[in-house]
């Protein structure tokens, strides 16, 4: 027995109290449709209508059980609409690089709450350019300054950053500093290590691979940690100042998806970043 | 073939390391006997050979259009040596360097307080050894932009174009930044918490050129006569920070014109080893990052250089093949 089908019958039914609108509203002949409910109540093993020459009445049983059936038939139909009305949406593919995360890896969240359905590829800048030139990703946050040509670019974000160590104040100055290798990024890391060394440290650094194990050199305290801060606002510091800047890169037309609309997706990471 | 080859290879990943875009081309300079008597040389080269024909070269992105900066002077110079030698200008006659409207500027003439007069030719001299932009700008007047474009197309430069000075540069830039000083102006392209940008960094806005064509102007400059104050005038540049940082050997001449401007780092320089053919390179360089100071970047001029003159090193006794050889005096092996 299809029984969507023989629950539609007996809320037609119930609505009506006369077989013979009912088989109208259903479009089908009044014989059938007493078959149909006769079927459903052996099916159900209840009395849902008691009828005879002049009326038809719900049973206490029938009346009991009328709106589980309506909620049926009202969540089969959302379903259907809901199938049909579904449409592939479009993964998008968001480069990040991993010493970007800890103070932008927020920008993933947003952008799912969002429902951009953001897909995380977290590699180095300069590999990260180059796979977005190749329309392997469709934007990218990367360290500041990079070699960017043939790609769209956004403003230039500064963060405030700050060394930190295990063990006493001030420590962090005399130990070098848990960076990313310079391959990942060789402009914007002798730009650091410059910014370093005019804050009066020696601007040694170790090159990891990987944040955690940059993390765990830290907590062994034979590193001192570059933390990235909040706030934006680039022209209140000095330009001395420790500072990591970002900007957001995406591919050229040629190597645009149609499922991602990338000036509103460039418009709003930015507004996240801001 | 591969030895270029692989050398443009080097080029391309020293730019990336040091964060630049790179346009890059060298040749060997064909010389005259006079000519390849580099510092220290004793056995002069006789006879020339045909560059033309089958020249060895370096090219990375070497024809692509570039602001070249302070590079227009090289240029300027031997227009105006031209006038000279035509009998056009004095050399020796004076020119007033007035410190009122003088050209701005950090080195030479173009950095003092007072009045000055200086020769023609001392001018170039400044203009090339120390970019004095006050004496480049006197010159300008001097010979005028339709003469130095006259020049370049006489020798086929149909990619070079000189627009303006950099007196006129420099004003633009005040302009386009919104600065109220030069150093004002400087400064807010060098601050690294912008990508800010300037027309004086487009190829299509100021005066542009290839490093092709850069060392076609040095190899002009080094063949003919009339350009003996220029080469002179180059080898006495003040900076060896550059190309020069590439070639740390006493013996090595290294006779060029740097060009500087916000994030361009740019040098033509003829390189000469003791008995070989003397080699013209050039090396523009485009900075993502935008500071004034950048060693690294000067360092790495040096070495993609040193890549690129590397691979076209001739003995010069070998750069004469065929060897002129007369039967009955056996030469000497090429040392």
């Amino acid at each position: 027995m299809d029984l969507l089908r023989h629950a539609r019958f007996f809320v037609a039914v119930a609505e009506h109290l006369h077989f013979g609108h009912a088989a109208d509203e259903l479009g089908m002949a009044q014989p059938p449709l007493s078959q149909g409910i006769q079927r459903l109540e052996r099916n159900l093993g209840v009395r849902l209508f008691d009828r005879d020459a002049r009326r038809v009445q719900l049973t206490p049983a029938g009346a009991d059980l009328l709106p589980a059936a309506r909620d049926l038939l009202g969540d089969a139909d959302r379903w259907v609409s809901q199938a049909r009305a579904w449409t592939p949406r479009a993964t998008l593919r968001f480069g990040i690089a991993d010493d970007l995360l800890g103070r932008w890896g927020g920008l993933l969240r947003a952008l799912a709450a969002d429902g951009w359905n953001p897909l995380p590829i977290v590699r180095p800048s300069s590999t990260l350019v180059q796979a977005t030139r190749d329309g392997e990703v469709d934007v990218a946050l990367i360290r500041h300054p990079c070699i960017v040509d043939g790609l769209l670019t956004g403003a230039v974000f500064s963060a405030p950053a700050r060394l930190v160590a295990q063990g006493p104040e001030g420590g962090a100055i005399a130990l070098p500093v848990a960076v990313p290798p310079r391959s990942h990024h060789p402009a914007a890391h002798d730009q650091l290590v410059d910014a370093l060394a005019r804050l009066g440290h020696s601007g040694a650094v170790v090159e990891l691979g990987t944040a955690s194990e940059r993390d765990a050199w830290v907590a062994a305290g034979r590193a001192a940690a570059l933390v990235v801060g909040e706030g934006h606002e680039v022209d209140a510091a000095p330009v001395a100042a420790l500072e990591i800047r970002v900007r957001v890169v995406m591919g050229p037309l040629r190597v645009r998806r149609s499922g991602v609309d990338a000036p509103a997706l460039l418009t709003r990471v930015e507004e996240l970043l801001r | 073939m591969t030895r270029w080859h692989d050398a443009a290879e080097t080029i391309r990943a020293l730019a990336a390391d040091a964060g630049v875009h790179a346009r890059v081309h060298a040749r060997a300079v064909e010389t005259t006997t006079r000519e390849a008597e580099a510092p220290g040389a004793s056995t002069p080269v006789a006879g020339r050979r045909d560059v033309e024909a089958l020249e060895p070269e370096v090219a990375v992105e070497a024809d692509t259009p570039t602001a070249i900066a302070s590079l227009y002077k090289p240029a300027l110079a031997g227009a105006w040596a031209d006038l000279v030698a035509a009998g056009e200008f004095d050399p020796v006659s004076r020119l007033r360097l007035p410190s009122r409207g003088r050209a701005p500027g950090e080195t030479g003439v173009a950095a003092l307080a007072d009045d000055v007069e200086v020769s023609q030719r001392d001018a170039v001299r400044l203009m090339l050894a120390v970019s004095d932009n006050a004496c480049a700008e006197a010159l300008l007047d001097l010979v005028g932009l339709t003469r130095v474009a006259a020049w370049l197309a006489g020798h086929g430069l149909s990619a070079t174009a000189v627009r303006r000075g950099s007196a006129q540069s420099l004003r633009r830039i005040i302009e386009e930044t919104g600065g109220r000083s030069l150093s004002e102006a400087m400064s807010r392209l060098a601050d690294p918490r912008h990508d800010r940008g300037t027309s004086e960094y487009d190829s299509a806005m100021t005066s542009s050129g290839t490093a092709r064509e850069l060392t076609a102007i040095l190899r002009i400059l080094w063949l003919g006569e009339q350009y003996d104050w220029v080469r002179e005038s180059m080898r006495r540049q003040a900076w060896r920070h550059r190309i020069g940082s590439g070639f740390p050997h006493d013996d090595v001449g290294v006779a060029g014109k740097t060009g500087t401007l916000g994030r361009l780092r740019h040098e033509a320089a003829v390189v000469h080893f003791p008995h070989e053919l003397p080699v013209a390179v050039a090396v523009m360089t485009v900075s993502v990052r935008p500071e004034m100071h950048q060693p690294r970047v000067d360092a790495a001029i040096g070495a993609i250089a040193r890549s690129a003159v590397n691979a076209l090193r001739t003995p010069a006794a070998l750069a004469m093949w065929p060897p002129p050889h007369e039967p009955g005096s056996p030469r000497e092996p090429p040392c």
